[in-house]
């Protein structure tokens, strides 16, 4: 069997367990554990096209996260508007402002970029935090009540917000693999890895990078109106906070920067080593599970800096005829 | 394979972890903050629980409180209380992931919790979800009790009394010193917290017809206070009222030192001013700051069983009760009164003890007039005091009655002290 | 005078912020590398000044040369141990590798120290010093003064002596330096103990006004970032005249205009000035 075929059995399978796993695992604890990672993964994903596809690193990806927070819950609070058109909303009103915070940005390259938006990022966690109408620092809270499919919140039952997670993160890689298909992808990967070349032959890189950003910040925030409706309580410190953007980094490197499945796998690794570090020692109060997690990621950032996606490639090489042609990797061609 | 390997992680590690439970326990859990900057304070509170089951778990019953030295429940036929504690991390979905965690794989009869207010609100959504008890002893946030949740009890006052209580102590004292109060500043942090009771005391300060001269909110976790200081400094305030956490605290005792800044009192809103580092740290800079608290020390002559119960819990930690810790203690006991009365660990039955519960003033360590819920679950009998650091010690100066010190007023001077 | 008293707090802290960017920026000048880590390295300064303290009553002023080897140790084995191995990973990972280090060494911190915050309570530096109508704490004179001076010694260092100047040259060109018969390890192993120094004597130098805690070192990292950028990744002498400015737009930004958005000024300033000049302050294009 050919890796790309493989690779299609492996995500087809993925794919099967995913759908089928809350209803053969009924814990709640379970199912929760598995709408996180659904959760995680759709931010990484979603960071990616920023990322990974066009090398453009931001740390400051939460303000887009908490941008479609913001804008689902108000609209929901104020005027009654289903958070299933408000996350839309948001994601429209994430990609406006990731223009005007990109365009300027776009100019610094690399470490430059890097810090910048972590600037960007605590500019505006400072700003909503300050702001009343967003409830500054205490936040907006959604009632418990209704529930059902329109508002978006669901009592006990985990079934609903995992289909959610699974159906958005299906989305975003849809997206996400309609990009890499395009010229879109193809000239973001010129960007990435020759950007000289790709100027003298005429790209705008920062009309291409511009499409990345707004796309990537358009999925994180409908991310972020699946947190509100989830926990019913968004505030800067947990929607717009620079760790949540190290984090949405973090699960991307894991698995494989610039591939298509690469953070889903990631999301699925962190949250298992988060939680279970969490749950295991943090009871103790001695901070034993910031040293296991800590530890864990040191050890693979070190022995598997590609992630794990790379690991896989070393690990099995593809016979060459089996490999895909070019522009996508045999990787990028796993997807389901 | 995310699942095989998720679950053998976790059972790897989770097997390791934690002993089977005996059959009859009656099982809490108790979430705080026990990794980041209040880990501190959440490493107290966790004490202060754990010490609580204890002395109801054990035989000695020399501490006049009821249900210790019980070896158990009586009303569960003896079953012991046994706590889980969880960290939070002071993340909101990380609350709310513990606690569907404590209910569904721990099958808790109830939790307590969580310190943060917006913990307490996400955790306490996921208990009420599923039915089952949620019993908060240290938030103040007043908004938890009004979203007529059936399954959220707070113990403490909230902050709408304590801010209450602050005018009540200027006004008092205005009347028994003959002094005037003019000019009020405001420093609060740009938290949840600290905005909350920024607000009130806005509002409280202009009711009672103070010139509200400054309201100053500053990022937490900073580096500097000084921009700070030297607007109030400009601003030239009789009393400061400020809302800080132990870093910021001392950060900003410091700086009004060092820039000479000496308003006529500095009343503090309970936090970092009454953590137990505070003192250690300042020494005699910390002399005769006034701050808001629910307990003290001192209450000890009048009520010998806060005596006792600090002796106990200073023996095993090595530092006195504060206002936090004797909270967290209190909230065990509240929470193992109604199920010892429920006589089940039902989770209804023990709502419908709590919803009874009527504690009495001597059976709390608490200077309260007992526990006792209304309607949207907040203890009726709560109340505040004000206390200040008299010669390295919290005394109690407020409710002025007997067993009260006089109010040192104003601030003395930095220098000399 | 309150605004002049004002600005001269702003460059007292401003020097401190300083030392902490220019350990900061000479790891990343000499291996590109930006290190999520240093405020961790300030922390431990803090610790190693608490324990000399509470365990010997020695003056955090006396072990700061101590506590200036014991980092430099701790770095260089940092160097030795981890960072070695991910010199050529891409920049992604080597975020995530530092970013991990921060988490265990506060892990570590309350691990080992518990999390109790700690302070310093009697140093020989109490007091104040007062001219002209100014007055400023005794410790944030002398903090400033000893950031000053490391900083004065650590540019002397790299300017004016043979192992500076090896150092400067792997940061200038790698390949080259290797073929003048430079060893590249030892030089990053050096950069990193120099840099773990820089922070640890920022720490020690805080330690008798600042609360000490394992998650201490977030209060000063975010500035130690803008920093080294707003001064040029890798500029020593950037670091610290950014550390000036930034230090007196705080807090005279946040005396003039808001406090609350004391943050959002110094973040708004960084990024005009990148936009405008995307090397920074002083480096190189």
């Amino acid at each position: 069997m050919s890796r790309a075929v493989l690779g299609r059995t492996i995500a087809l399978a993925a794919l099967g367990l995913a759908a089928l796993f809350p209803l053969v695992v009924t814990s709640a604890t379970w199912q929760n554990t598995a709408i996180l990672m659904l959760m995680v993964a759709q931010m990484g994903v979603a960071w990616n096209i920023l990322g990974g596809y066009a090398g453009q690193v931001s740390l400051g990806h939460a303000a887009f996260f908490g941008t479609g927070a913001y804008v689902s819950t108000l609209l929901a609070l104020r005027f009654g508007l289903t958070p299933w058109a408000g996350m839309f909303a948001g994601a429209g009103v994430a990609a406006a402002l990731s223009l005007v915070i990109g365009w300027p940005c776009f100019r610094l390259k690399g470490h430059y970029f890097a810090m910048a938006t972590i600037a960007v990022g605590e500019i505006v966690q400072a700003v909503v935090n300050g702001w009343d109408l967003l409830g500054g620092a205490v936040g907006l809270s959604l009632p418990l009540h209704p529930t059902g499919f329109w508002p978006m919140v669901f009592n006990r039952s985990k079934l609903p917000y995992h289909y959610i997670a699974l159906g958005l993160l299906l989305f975003t890689l849809l997206v996400n693999w309609l990009v890499t298909r395009s010229h879109v992808g193809y000239y973001l990967r010129a960007i990435k890895d020759e950007p000289d070349a790709a100027r003298s032959l005429g790209v705008s890189l920062t009309r291409y990078k511009l499409y990345a950003i707004a796309l990537s910040s358009g999925l994180a925030a409908m991310g972020g109106t699946l947190y509100a409706q989830k926990e019913l309580l968004i505030d800067p410190g947990s929607t717009l906070s620079t760790g949540l953007s190290i984090k949405m980094s973090l699960v991307a490197i894991m698995g494989g920067v610039g591939t298509l499945t690469g953070p889903v796998i990631g999301a699925v690794l962190l949250t298992a080593i988060e939680e279970a570090s969490r749950m295991g020692f943090g009871g103790t109060g001695r901070g034993t599970d910031m040293v296991v997690y800590g530890l864990l990621i040191v050890l693979i950032a070190v022995y598997q800096p590609s992630g794990v996606l790379g690991w896989i490639k070393q690990r099995f090489p593809a016979s060459a005829p089996a490999a895909p042609p070019a522009p996508a990797s045999p990787v990028e061609g796993a997807a389901p | 394979m995310p699942v095989t390997f998720r679950a053998s992680l976790l059972a790897a590690i989770l097997g390791a972890a934690l002993p089977a439970a005996a059959a009859d326990d009656v099982v809490i859990g108790v979430m705080y903050p026990l990794t980041g900057s209040a880990a501190s304070t959440g490493l107290e509170l966790k004490n202060a629980a754990q010490l609580a089951a204890d002395l109801i778990n054990g035989t000695d019953k020399s501490l006049a409180l009821p249900l210790v030295g019980g070896g158990g429940l009586p009303g569960l036929k003896g079953a012991k209380l046994r706590l889980i504690f969880v960290d939070h991390q002071g993340s909101p979905q990380v609350g709310a992931t513990e606690a569907e965690r404590l209910i569904t794989q721990e099958k808790v009869a109830a939790i307590q919790g969580a310190y943060f207010s917006s913990v307490t609100q996400t955790a306490s959504q996921t208990a009420e979800r599923y039915g089952v008890p949620f019993l908060n002893a240290d938030s103040s946030s007043v908004g938890l009790t009004q979203r007529g949740f059936k399954w959220f009890f707070r113990t403490t006052p909230h902050d709408e009394l304590f801010v209450q209580n602050a005018f009540d102590f200027l006004r008092d004292l205005e009347k028994k010193k003959g002094i005037k109060v003019h000019r009020v500043a405001i420093l609060a942090e740009n938290t949840e917290f600290g905005t909350g009771a920024a607000r009130l005391q806005e509002k409280y300060a202009k009711e009672n017809g103070y010139e509200v001269v400054a309201k100053i909110l500053y990022p937490p976790k900073g580096t500097q206070l000084t921009s700070e200081v030297q607007k109030l400094k400009a601003a030239r305030p009789d009393v400061v009222f400020q809302s800080s956490y132990l870093a910021d605290a001392i950060l900003s005792m410091r700086t009004y030192k060092d820039l000479g800044f000496l308003p006529t009192a500095l009343l503090a809103n309970d936090a970092g001013f009454n953590d137990s580092e505070f003192l250690k740290t300042m020494g005699k800079d910390g002399n005769d700051v006034i701050s808001r608290e629910v307990w003290a020390l001192d209450l000890a002559a009048q009520k010998p069983v806060i005596g006792k119960a600090n002796d106990i819990y200073k023996a095993r930690h090595g530092v006195n009760f504060n206002g936090n810790s004797a909270r967290a203690f209190t909230g065990i006991f509240a929470l193992a009164d109604a199920i010892n009365r429920a006589g089940s660990t039902k989770p209804e039955a023990i709502r419908a003890a709590l919803k009874a519960t009527n504690m009495g003033a001597d059976q709390l360590i608490m200077p309260w007039g007992g526990i006792q819920f209304d309607e949207n679950g907040q203890n009726k009998k709560g109340a505040g005091i004000i206390v200040q650091v008299q010669d390295g010690k919290y005394v109690t100066v407020w409710p002025m009655g007997p067993g009260a010190k006089d109010v040192v007023w104003p601030l003395p001077a930095w220098e000399g002290r | 005078m309150l605004l002049l008293q004002t600005i001269l707090s702003g460059v007292l802290i401003g020097l401190v912020y300083a030392l902490v960017a220019v350990g900061l920026t000479l790891i990343f000048g000499v291996m590109d590398i930006v290190n999520f880590a240093h405020g961790e390295f300030l922390m431990l300064g803090m610790y190693s000044s608490f324990w000399g303290f509470a365990l010997w009553k020695l003056d955090p002023l006396f072990t700061l040369p101590f506590t200036a080897l014991l980092l430099f140790g701790v770095g260089a084995a940092l160097y030795r141990v981890v960072i070695r191995r991910i010199t050529d990973a891409p920049m992604l990972s080597q975020i995530f590798t530092t970013f991990g280090l921060m988490i265990l060494f506060r892990g570590l911190a309350q691990y080992f120290w518990s999390p109790d915050f700690r302070s310093i309570d009697q140093s020989v530096l109490t007091g104040k010093v007062a001219f002209a109508g100014l007055q400023f704490g005794l410790p944030q004179v002398v903090a400033a003064g000893g950031a000053v001076a490391t900083t004065g010694a650590v540019w002397w260092f790299l300017r004016f002596t043979r192992l500076g100047a090896a150092l400067e040259a792997t940061a200038a060109d790698k390949e080259a330096a290797a073929l003048m018969g430079i060893d590249a390890q030892k030089m990053f192993a050096l950069a990193w103990g120099l840099g773990a120094a820089c922070a640890g004597v920022a720490g020690a130098l805080l330690s008798t006004t600042f609360p000490i805690f394992p998650e201490v070192g977030a209060n000063f990292i975010l500035f130690a970032f803008v920093l080294v950028a707003l001064g040029g990744f890798g500029s020593v002498a950037g670091a610290f005249w950014a550390g000036i400015l930034i230090g007196v737009v705080e807090v005279v930004g946040g005396y003039l205009w808001d406090p609350a958005y004391k943050l959002v000024l110094v973040l708004s300033l960084y990024l005009l000035v990148v936009w405008l000049r995307p090397q920074g302050l002083m480096g190189k294009a």
